[in-house]
């Protein structure tokens, strides 16, 4: 059960604390399926810049091959200049991907997203992760009784 | 204009140009001024829609900060569709809002649009009006989409019986389109566009 309650984000209440009712609610809301489209469905706007930690750990690489250009600027990487690499293996110049990061999280070529310092933002990732688990679970279940 | 969007946008020019679409005549890009901020687009009506045949003009504004920001695109061309204003021409589109990315190009934009018309996106409508007809009178909403592309875009399908309607309001001293975008909005009844058109 442990894990249940982890996975949850809940603990035991200490001595003496009362429950809150409101995030109680609010769970409950979300579990049954209100709020959906808030909670659940799309970030209303451009999500958040990249975390300082993510783009001040981007790897820097030096440029090997002819032909290659920064998908940002358009234009072509002479061979040995520096470039920065993301986690998707996308290479950009620096200031053209630092001016990106700062803005929003996401690769501008194939929108795989670096963590943000923005703590709404997180919740609402995890609460999306959180809808898709439990859709597949449901699924499952389903699958498994009437199959 | 700041430099790494007018130098972005010429190298984009060059690419437009050379690239298969504009060879096969399926998109077109043209500057309007010397500055590189302003460009008009073309696209052509995808096969098997109503706006088959048809020739749309846009406009396409480029900001300074582009391509950090999305450029501004609306159709020029009148047309129907339940993504795109029957009166301004502004488009929902995500990719021009908040799915912009900067890897994204005039080229790919002019793409997306294209395809906008061969999958409408009923459920994020941009004009509430085409939506409800697109949903709940499809057929009604394909001939009313092809009398537009004939009537604004050098569509080849002529709507006899729309032309005609049109013409009984043009009879009564009342501006064309205006007669048009009223019919459109009344499912083409004559009797409620009048009404509505007098009120």
């Amino acid at each position: 059960m442990a894990d249940y309650f982890q996975e949850m984000g809940w603990r035991e209440l200490e001595d003496g604390e009362q429950p809150n009712h409101l995030l109680h609610m609010a769970r409950f809301l979300i579990d049954f399926g209100h709020y959906d489209d808030y909670l659940t469905g799309e970030w209303p706007r451009l999500p958040p810049a990249a975390s300082k930690e993510a783009v001040k750990n981007l790897q820097e690489i030096v440029i090997q091959t002819e032909n290659k250009e920064c998908p940002i600027c358009l234009k072509k990487f002479q061979v040995n200049e520096k470039a920065k690499e993301m986690p998707c293996h996308h290479l950009f110049h620096e200031k053209c991907i630092i001016t990106w990061l700062n803005q929003t999280n996401s690769c501008p070529f194939c929108r795989y997203e670096l963590p943000t310092d923005d703590e709404e933002y997180e919740a609402f990732k995890k609460q999306k992760l959180r809808a898709e688990q439990r859709k597949e679970d449901i699924e499952t279940l389903h699958n498994s009784m009437f199959s | 204009m700041a430099n790494i969007a007018a130098k972005r946008i010429k190298r984009e020019f060059k690419e437009v140009m050379n690239s298969e679409e504009v060879a096969g005549g399926y998109i077109k890009l043209a500057l309007v001024n010397d500055s590189w901020t302003e460009l008009q687009g073309t696209i052509v009506g995808p096969p098997d829609t109503p706006y088959e045949g048809g020739t749309f003009q846009l406009e396409i504004k480029v900001p300074e900060t582009y391509p950090f920001n999305p450029p501004k695109i609306r159709f020029v061309t009148k047309i129907w569709h339940p993504n795109v204003s029957s009166v301004t021409g502004a488009i929902c589109l995500d990719i021009l809002k908040d799915q912009w990315a900067a890897a994204l190009t005039l080229r790919t934009v002019l793409l997306s649009i294209q395809a906008l018309l061969s999958a409408a996106e009923a459920g994020d409508p941009q004009d509430a009006v085409v939506a409800k007809q697109y949903r709940e009178s499809q057929q009604l909403f394909l001939l009313t989409a092809r009398h537009w592309t004939n009537v604004y875009a050098g569509g080849p399908s002529a709507i006899w019986e729309f032309d005609q309607k049109v013409q009984r309001l043009l009879d009564m001293g009342i501006d064309e389109h205006e007669a048009r975008v009223a019919l459109s909005h009344y499912d083409w009844e004559l009797e409620r566009a009048t009404e509505q058109l007098f009120s």
